[in-house]
């Protein structure tokens, strides 16, 4: 697959000499994907499917300013020519009223290329074996917890990009990614609820990893007990209360609430910018508060480079409490007025890149001491964390969001929601179980109301975000808890 | 696509030493057209005029030792190298009984999905998207919005379902649509296998407009409790009817994960309330929802799901058909081909008449868990409603179970102009946020 990639020299070489005839200025995406998914329901394979794909954008800025995107799904040199001079057609009638020619800014030209060692494990994905591994967790989860109904599955993708401009930059990267999932379900007389959990690793021996098996089955087993209680639960009170999130809800709030505000693209109606430009020093949260988005190494949302063959980098969204940064990239960093950070991404080659998120999270300073791994912490020891922490003196009734299910936000209005998988009530000498609830509110009121984090950072909360209809992979986290004070501004839903 | 390799070398019916006992493959080949506008900005790097053609098939190879391939071929598989695609079929294939059969020869009903004028648009001639885009540029700066967003496409497809047992049936059909935001929180569009009229655009544009005018006055004087709030059709369709379909859906019935028990479905007492039905209609001329055949060559045709608050049949794909001894039904491809109804429909001024808030939009209608159609959902788009009018603004968080409110008595089914699908009058629970 990434020899696909490597054989384009030729082709590459004839679109820029014709973009260049043309007086256009050409960046263009080849990509090259493959996906193994493997699911297993009740003790036997559902579906298997191994499918690849490859093909090619070409995003031109024609004579006059005016930009079009052009894609097909196959790498034929005639065919891409003549794709390549229907979008330059296609640029050149661009000018209509309303429309704003594009300036390409003057880039630094790298030629990189960054292929992880665990590509080459790809090509020895063996579905039918998967499918029998999978099988024997599912029957190690049952033996833990019997009750509900297990989906259990495996996806492997390697995402492959080839990226090149006009001027000369060229960059050949590749990520990664696998993922052991399980769904448990549990029917009540009254109703059911469905709890998911999932374990990332960049290579495909993840299924005979140990640690990572063990680490699965401990999460599957947590959401079977979670999925089996549920049914019987009581629905939370709705209003604004003191809360407890873990780390998953953390990036769901990192991410919903100021990610999406500060992907550059949007500045224009952003609620974290004025006249299209990022409120650069604005206090928004406590001083010991940053937000920071960044690719790391052998994560979901991992990516070297834009989709604009830019180096990605670290971008701190709020320092210690102050707007400092945008995720910006090429096209939208001089406009909003903040610094090139190589955001762009694209699900597609078909599809024109837009500013996006990496892995986010929420650092505070001085966080609380949570010894031990995340998952030896159930509500009663978050209880507990709480107590030492003087906080159930403050509040004696503490609701503890658990899990994250996904979110959504406004990013013109600041309005951002998301859900968990459950509710804890935590009062002094007693824990209760409620059904999960909406979460929503201001962004501005939820940062501002972070007080203590416990625990060290964890950043495997993984997800897609679907912004503008592209599903990219995010993730990201936080401390293990973080403590928020009541603000009528955020509110859970309930009954 | 030049898809007779790929048929040729299946119909050979030995690859790697394996026979072939069956195959099916779904090929399909589209050119697609769009122009957007990104928060007033027509065009740009982030919403380019585009223009973009695939292709590609679907397939599923029944081995002679019974194991079962199923998966997707891009367009260089299909039209240049399908001994590498099958060497991969066969490496991940699986023991999966149900899953092994194809259909042979049926009979095809004649539904009118294409137009020539969208086809010619798909290919690259976009007159009418500029005209209207510029239109809409025009009305919305005219409107004092903080900010919008626009985008309209269109795409030509042609389709082909072929099969081992004799199954040979093609399809084209045209799709044209637009959608516009405003305020990046309310929204509305069309998508049809033709382009709207104009008086029609002008009127939903205008209805948009009416819309974001309304939801300029704001208030927090709303009064929580379980309250009578109507839901917007597209809150039914995205949250009411995508729930329901989850729960319809063969696959789920199947693992006893849908609230509904297979045994339920024919059974005479009602799970709903005893006036609901949902039925597919698939066959109504140049909607976007109709189509001839499902990818597996299932005919389309009419298909009740639900009626008078009783199952009739899941949705059944060919494999979960089988397991549960059942025939294979046609699939939903769209709100707009399914009927929703129940006893009688309000008007919408008869809705209001009764009820506390209309629910514009909701958030997070994705994080919902569906297994248990419990809801808790942000609803920062909502209009109280006074002596039956609509009133100011009202951000709320609306709670329930869907189930529930599919029992109550209380439930009604309202009328909205130009939309396919009801709204809903549902008593929840409605929390001023």
């Amino acid at each position: 697959m990434i020899e696909q990639l490597d054989q384009l020299d030729d082709l590459g070489a004839a679109l820029f000499r014709r973009a260049d005839e043309a007086g256009a200025y050409l960046i263009w995406r080849a990509q090259a994907r493959s996906v193994s998914r493997i699911v297993v329901r009740d003790g036997r394979t559902e579906g298997a499917t191994a499918s690849s794909s490859i093909g090619h954008g070409v995003h031109v800025i024609g004579a006059s300013g005016f930009a079009a995107l052009g894609s097909r799904d196959d790498l034929l040199p005639e065919a891409a020519l003549d794709v390549l001079e229907r979008t330059v057609a296609a640029a050149d009638c661009a000018g209509h009223p309303g429309s704003i020619p594009v300036s390409v800014p003057q880039l630094e030209v790298t030629r990189a290329r960054c292929v992880p060692r665990e590509v080459k494990e790809f090509s020895a994905i063996d579905l039918p074996s998967i499918g029998q591994r999978l099988v024997e967790l599912e029957s190690e989860i049952h033996s833990r917890v019997d009750g509900t109904r297990l989906l259990t599955s495996f996806r492997a993708e390697i995402d492959a990009w080839r990226v090149a401009r006009s001027d000369g930059a060229v960059a050949l990267f590749a990520m990664p990614r696998c993922s052991l999932g399980a769904r448990a379900t549990a029917v009540g007389p009254k109703s059911q609820h469905a709890v998911s959990v999932q374990v990332f690793g960049t290579s495909p021996r993840l299924l005979t990893d140990e640690a990572a098996c063990s680490l699965f089955l401990r999460r599957a087993e947590q959401a079977a007990r979670l999925a089996r209680e549920l049914p019987d639960a009581p629905r939370h009170p709705s209003g604004s209360f003191p809360i407890v999130i873990d780390y998953a809800l953390a990036k769901g709030l990192a991410h919903e609430a100021f990610g999406h505000a500060a992907e550059a693209d949007g500045f224009r109606s952003s609620v974290l910018a004025r006249d299209g430009r990022f409120r650069c020093g604005e206090r928004v949260g406590d001083d010991r508060v940053r937000v920071i988005d960044e690719p790391i190494e052998r994560d979901h949302a991992w990516q070297p480079f834009s989709a604009n063959a830019v180096p990605r980098r670290r971008a701190t969204i709020v320092d210690r409490g102050r707007l400092h940064e945008g995720l910006a990239d090429i096209w939208s960093a001089e406009s909003g007025g903040v610094p090139i950070t190589g955001a762009a991404r694209a699900e597609s080659f078909r599809n024109a890149p837009l500013p996006r998120m990496s892995n986010i999270r929420i650092e505070i300073d001085e966080p609380r001491p949570a010894p031990g791994r995340f998952e030896d912490y159930g509500p009663s020891e978050v209880r507990n964390l709480l107590g030492e922490a003087g906080i159930l003196d403050r509040y004696p009734r503490v609701a503890f969001l658990s899990g994250y299910t996904g979110g959504q936000v406004n990013p013109v209005t600041g309005d951002f929601v998301f859900n968990c998988k459950a509710i804890y009530g935590i009062e002094a000498g007693r824990v209760t179980l409620y059904r999960p609830a909406i979460f929503s509110g201001s962004m501005f009121g939820a940062l501002a109301a972070i007080r203590e984090a416990f625990g060290p950072l964890q950043l495997d909360a993984l997800g897609y975000c679907g912004k503008w209809g592209q599903s990219v992979p995010s993730s990201g986290g936080s401390h293990y808890f973080l403590f928020l004070e009541p603000d009528p501004t955020v509110r859970l839903g309930g009954d | 696509m030049r898809t007779q390799r790929l048929v040729d070398r299946l119909d050979s019916g030995i690859f790697g030493g394996r026979r072939i006992q069956a195959w099916s493959v779904f090929a399909s080949e589209s050119r697609r057209h769009s122009i957007g506008a990104k928060d007033r900005q027509i065009g740009g790097m982030h919403s380019p005029e585009q223009l973009s053609e695939s292709a590609g098939a679907r397939y599923l190879v029944v081995w002679d030792d019974g194991q079962i391939s199923r998966g997707t071929l891009e367009r260089r598989q299909v039209e240049l190298d399908p001994d590498a695609a099958l060497a991969a079929a066969r490496a991940s294939a699986y023991e999966d009984p149900d899953s092994a059969q194809v259909l042979g020869p049926h009979d095809y009903p004649d539904v009118d999905l294409h137009d020539p004028g969208v086809a010619a648009i798909a290919c690259g001639t976009a007159d009418l998207f500029h005209s209207r885009l510029a239109d809409l540029q025009q009305r919305f700066d005219d409107s004092d919005l903080r900010t919008w967003s626009a985008s309209f496409s269109a795409s030509d497809v042609d389709g082909a379902v072929v099969t081992s047992a004799g199954l040979e049936v093609h399809s084209s059909g045209t799709t044209c649509g637009w959608h516009a935001t405003i305020d990046g929180e309310i929204g509305d569009g069309y998508s049809a296998r033709k382009a709207e009229c104009e008086s029609e655009f002008q009127a939903r544009v205008e209805r948009l407009l009416a819309i974001n005018r309304s939801l300029r006055v704001r208030t927090t004087d709303l009064e929580a409790g379980r309250r009578l709030v109507i839901l917007h059709p597209r809150v039914v369709e995205a949250f009411v009817l995508d729930t329901l379909l989850h729960h319809l859906d063969g696959s789920q019935v199947a693992h006893g994960e849908s609230r509904f028990r297979h045994e339920q479905f024919g059974d005479p007492s009602a799970v709903l309330r005893e006036d609901i039905s949902l039925t597919l209609e698939p066959l109504t001329p140049m909607r976007a929802g109709s189509y001839r055949f499902t990818s597996e060559g299932v005919p389309a045709a009419r298909c009740r799901f639900i009626e008078g608050g009783r199952l009739i049949q899941p949705l059944l794909d060919l494999k979960y058909a089988r397991r549960l001894s059942r025939a294979p039904t046609p699939l939903s491809n769209g709100p707009d081909s399914l009927r929703f109804s129940g006893r009688e429909e309000l008007s919408f001024d008869d809705a209001l008449a009764e009820a506390s808030a209309l629910v514009l939009g909701v958030l997070g209608v994705h994080t919902q868990d569906a297994a248990s159609g419990d809801f808790s959902l942000a609803a920062p788009q909502t209009l109280t409603v006074r002596g039956g009018r609509l009133g100011a603004r009202c951000r709320t968080t609306i709670a329930g179970n869907l189930f529930q409110l599919l029992c109550d008595p209380e439930l009604r089914f309202v009328r909205f102009e130009g939309e396919t699908t009801p709204g809903l009058g549902v008593v929840c629970r409605l929390d001023p946020a």
